[in-house]
């Protein structure tokens, strides 16, 4: 039975279906949620509003404009840039990113300091993921971390596949500044400016 | 990490890695129940606003169809009205000339509009005729057809005008080259005059 179905089955007041489809799909919007905020919190809060809206809205799925999938990820993109835009109202100088402290644990790993240096590199990671602009860092995290292909986001942005490619590059080029050493980026700036001076 | 430099090839793999620490990462598991029961709650919810919809629908209905009805009547009976004031109207004599001398033709005014140009029909489920006060004569008596005078032609017809009722001499449709009863020759007989806009007498028809 696929998601389609479910959906069906779902709206017409099968509750076995519900159960099946949140199984199925919650940890993608979970995740997409936590990846885009960094709050287990808001994650826990666009997961359960997605569903409810399914349970809702769920008729105005449509099968010709992609799957269930988009369509629950698009839903959950909606309901985070607008608990965001909240959040940023109700704590503008709040640092909200770490107030759940790391996502994960290191794994256990036989060597404990590469473990630490692993652990640190995802972590930071993830706070230039958090720390780009909304628009970026959308196609960043459905693109690399969850796996959607280009198409399926552009649906779920609504902007063309072209827009994807290009925000994503933009994106990956903002997190390469952002993860370099600042020494590095000292460096390179000096040649450039002494470049200049000397031309 | 802040010893080696980030290129494009570790970044990639920095976000494979960080989507595979993320991977195992889900819900927890009371929310799935919460929605179990968000969903029960909202089925005996949609059941019920079905069922008080349902009883809305039909008194809605109800009170629709009776205002229908109400509305059709009145309709029928202010039409029914409109049809029959102009006839009270042409058959009650003028209270200024209640009898009309014998020398002169005694008269009717009426309003006489060409048939070429059909009224718009507004309402075509009530078959009204296209001109009521003419049709109110034609379906009481016999006429004849307008009979232009020496002076107008047909064409002039098609420009309306009044009908004048009066009374002729019956020798008169002799004029008009009409078969005359010799049994009742001193009798009078009805004619129709159709005056134009110019007060001229257009056309002629003789009424039984």
């Amino acid at each position: 039975m696929d998601d389609a179905q479910l959906l069906r089955s779902m709206l017409a007041g099968d509750e076995e279906a519900l159960a099946l489809l949140y199984q199925r799909r919650q940890g993608a919007i979970y995740r997409f949620a936590l990846q885009m905020s960094g709050s287990t919190a808001i994650a826990e809060d666009v997961t359960q509003e997605v569903f409810l809206f399914l349970m809702r809205d769920g008729h105005l799925f449509d099968p010709a404009k992609g799957s269930v999938s988009a369509f629950l990820l698009g839903v959950a993109r909606n309901y985070v840039l607008r608990r965001l835009r909240v959040e940023q109202l109700l704590s503008p100088l709040g640092d909200d990113t770490d107030e759940d402290g790391p996502l994960f644990q290191a794994t256990t790993d036989p060597c404990p300091l590469e473990d630490l240096t692993r652990a640190e590199t995802i972590e930071s990671v993830r706070k230039a993921i958090l720390s780009l602009p909304a628009k970026y860092r959308e196609v960043v995290v459905l693109c690399e971390l969850q796996d959607v292909s280009y198409e399926e986001t552009a649906g779920i942005l609504g902007c063309a596949i072209g827009t994807v490619r290009s925000r994503l590059h933009r994106a990956r080029a903002l997190l390469l500044a952002k993860l370099r050493p600042a020494d590095v980026e000292d460096a390179d700036s000096a040649t450039v400016k002494s470049a200049r001076c000397f031309a | 990490m802040n010893s080696e430099k980030f290129d494009e090839e570790m970044l990639t793999r920095e976000l494979r890695s960080l989507a595979a620490e993320m991977e195992q990462l889900s819900a927890p598991p009371e929310l799935e129940t919460k929605l179990r029961e968000a969903f029960r709650a909202r089925r005996v919810v949609v059941s019920l606003a079905r069922r008080q919809t349902s009883s809305r629908y039909w008194w809605a209905a109800a009170v629709a169809a009776m205002l229908l009805i109400a509305l059709s009547v009145i309709a029928i009976r202010w039409r029914s009205e409109g049809v029959n004031e102009p006839r009270q109207a042409q058959t009650q004599p003028a209270p200024e000339n209640p009898q009309p001398l014998k020398n002169e033709p005694s008269r009717e005014v009426v309003k006489y509009r060409p048939q070429s140009k059909p009224h718009r029909v507004l309402n075509r489920s009530v078959r009204r005729p296209q001109n009521s006060e003419v049709a109110n004569h034609v379906t009481r008596e016999v006429a004849t057809d307008f009979i232009p005078l020496s002076y107008m032609n047909v064409a002039s017809l098609q420009d309306g005008g009044q009908i004048v009722r009066v009374e002729l001499p019956r020798s008169a449709l002799a004029n008009f080259g009409l078969p005359v009863n010799m049994d009742r020759y001193n009798e009078k007989v009805k004619a129709d005059v159709l005056l134009g806009v110019d007060g001229l007498a257009h056309a002629i028809r003789f009424v039984q």
